[in-house]
């Protein structure tokens, strides 16, 4: 089948843009990036696992730099 | 399903709309797109075998290109370090186990990729806010900044086998990311990518010349036997290795990125799912052939503690001959290759999601100035790093897991909740089994890598938990 699949993207068409509105959902338009998901309310539980994620990381980068200094020195 | 999108004021600068007709702004990164779905249309329209083999063909890509790309530069090292170690046995199921955790993993993201179109660190900024988008986008940019220093050290020592003067070595590589990048085509870059990527089987050959006991490896698979023997601290911290040379941050930003930038949808996750099976069979089958290729020097009692790339070779030449020896070096080469274009992609891919950049590999050089100088300077820095005189390898390869073991947990904790969250996943959602499993999975992975970090950054403590 000698369907036509290659249109010319620099080409400014209403072709390309049936193409696009046929083949792509609306939210995968680049478009649609303008838009993004809200911030998602966090349960007390997940408050908690993110306090104690925060402080992981604190000790964790602490190790790093302790070993950098150390290995450095 | 919910969809609750909303503008933000930061949001992402659309790059410069090409058709002025009515409707939303279209772009050369949605035609691009658009042709390669519109394949995919014509592809499942059509019934019978063949149809289906090319609609596989359309949609595989990200899940082989994330695990043979895992199968980098140092996981291949540390596979051979493990043959020349323990030989045939419990190590060979253990790493199938290792792919088959990898898979569920790797799974979540595909599922979010498809139903949301977006990439991992875009998620996280947007549902966790912007101090977890940061740390996530910096975090991973740092460590895969000097992964990519560890991957140009297995070039350089992979093609050293050849002869090539280390110059040339990095050069070519980066010759050979900037050739993929210039067609500024998702689907010419993934192919030609997973064209690379397929030598990672190379492989499969040096262990058929190490001519194997197929009755041993076979009675190793069911029985997860012989157990390694010697100090027990060092059969753990091997098998801490094979675990991180499996899963790793990178590989969930990637493939959640790639599956968004090429497009697949909610009626395309099953062939995400055996796409990425697919590479999971694909990489622990290189992998257990690297385990298998070295096993000779655990048999002929080689020390391998420290090898190096270049070394594996040249001390498997007796055993494998020079061809084999060869094809091995060969090898190495190509694993740090892909795994330059791979990981580099996956700090480009977040750093456009977090500093609402357009990142696609669809856009051309003007509209992706951003998305492309990441990408190459990244890949740059870390070649030239590559080529100074008394670089301090340890030290680097020592960051490179401390950094690592710093980002898994927040990594498989917000993959976790995301791929949970009914809000933007609707019925796609994890099930309550594939929750249990995932729950396992994460927690495994998470007390491997604190442990190997604790191995790292404090041996003596790792050796009162690990035992003599």
């Amino acid at each position: 089948m000698a369907e036509r699949l290659e249109p010319n993207p620099n080409r400014a068409s209403a072709e390309n843009s049936e193409l696009v509105m046929q083949s792509l959902e609306v939210d995968q338009l680049s478009a649609a990036r303008a838009q993004h998901y809200p911030r998602r309310q966090l349960k007390r539980s997940e408050a908690f696992l993110f306090w104690g994620l925060r402080i992981y990381l604190l000790f964790m980068v602490g190790v790093v730099v302790y070993q950098v200094w150390t290995t450095t020195r | 399903m919910a969809k609750p999108l909303v503008p933000e004021q930061d949001a992402v600068r659309p790059a410069p709309p090409l058709a002025r007709v009515p409707g939303p702004e279209i772009t050369h990164e949605d035609i691009d797109r658009a042709r390669d779905r519109k394949r995919v249309s014509l592809a499942r329209v059509k019934k019978g075998s063949f149809a289906n083999l090319r609609l596989l063909w359309l949609l595989i890509g990200p899940g082989i290109l994330v695990m043979l790309g895992e199968n980098d530069g140092p996981s291949m090292l540390s596979y051979a370090a493990t043959g020349a170690r323990y030989g045939i046995g419990f190590f060979i199921p253990f790493i199938i186990l290792t792919f088959a955790m990898a898979l569920v993993v790797q799974e979540m993201t595909v599922r979010l990729g498809a139903v949301t179109h977006r990439g991992h660190a875009e998620l996280i900024f947007d549902r966790f806010g912007p101090f977890w988008g940061r740390f996530s986008m910096i975090d991973l940019m740092i460590g895969n900044f000097l992964t990519l220093i560890t991957e140009f050290i297995a070039i350089r020592a992979g093609l050293g086998f050849f002869g090539v003067p280390p110059w040339i070595a990095v050069l070519g590589t980066l010759a050979v990311l900037c050739v993929a990048l210039t067609t500024h085509r998702y689907w010419t870059w993934e192919r030609i990518t997973l064209a690379a990527a397929m030598f990672n089987l190379i492989f499969v050959p040096v262990a058929l010349l190490a001519h194997p006991r197929w009755d041993l490896i076979g009675h190793a698979v069911v029985s997860w036997k012989p157990f390694p023997g010697g100090p027990k601290q060092d059969a753990l911290l091997i098998l801490l290795a094979d675990i991180g040379a499996t899963v790793t941050p990178w590989m969930l930003f990637f493939q959640q990125s790639a599956t968004a930038d090429k497009g697949l949808t909610t009626r395309d996750i099953k062939f995400g799912r055996i796409d990425t099976a697919l590479g999971a069979l694909l990489a622990s089958t290189a992998a257990v052939a690297t385990v298998v290729a070295t096993a000779p020097l655990f048999t002929h009692h080689m020390s391998a503690a420290n090898f190096e790339a270049a070394q594996f070779a040249q001390a498997l030449q007796p055993f494998i001959g020079h061809a084999g020896a060869a094809l091995f070096a060969l090898g190495i080469f190509e694993a740090g290759m892909v795994a330059c274009i791979t990981i580099s992609i996956s700090s480009a891919y977040a750093f456009g999601e977090v500093a609402r950049r357009p990142h696609s590999l669809n856009l051309p050089m003007s509209q992706g100035k951003a998305f492309y100088s990441v990408l190459l300077l990244e890949a740059a820095a870390a070649s030239g790093l590559v080529l100074i005189p008394g670089l301090p390898l340890v030290f680097v390869v020592l960051v490179v897991n401390v950094i690592a073991v710093l980002a898994m947990p927040p990594a498989l904790i917000f993959l976790y909740m995301l791929v949970n969250d009914r809000e933007i996943m609707g019925d796609q959602a994890s099930s309550r089994w594939a929750n249990a499993l995932a729950a396992i999975v994460v927690l495994v992975l998470v007390g491997a890598g604190i442990l190997y970090g604790i191995s790292v950054v404090s041996p003596n403590l790792f050796a009162l938990i690990g035992g003599k």
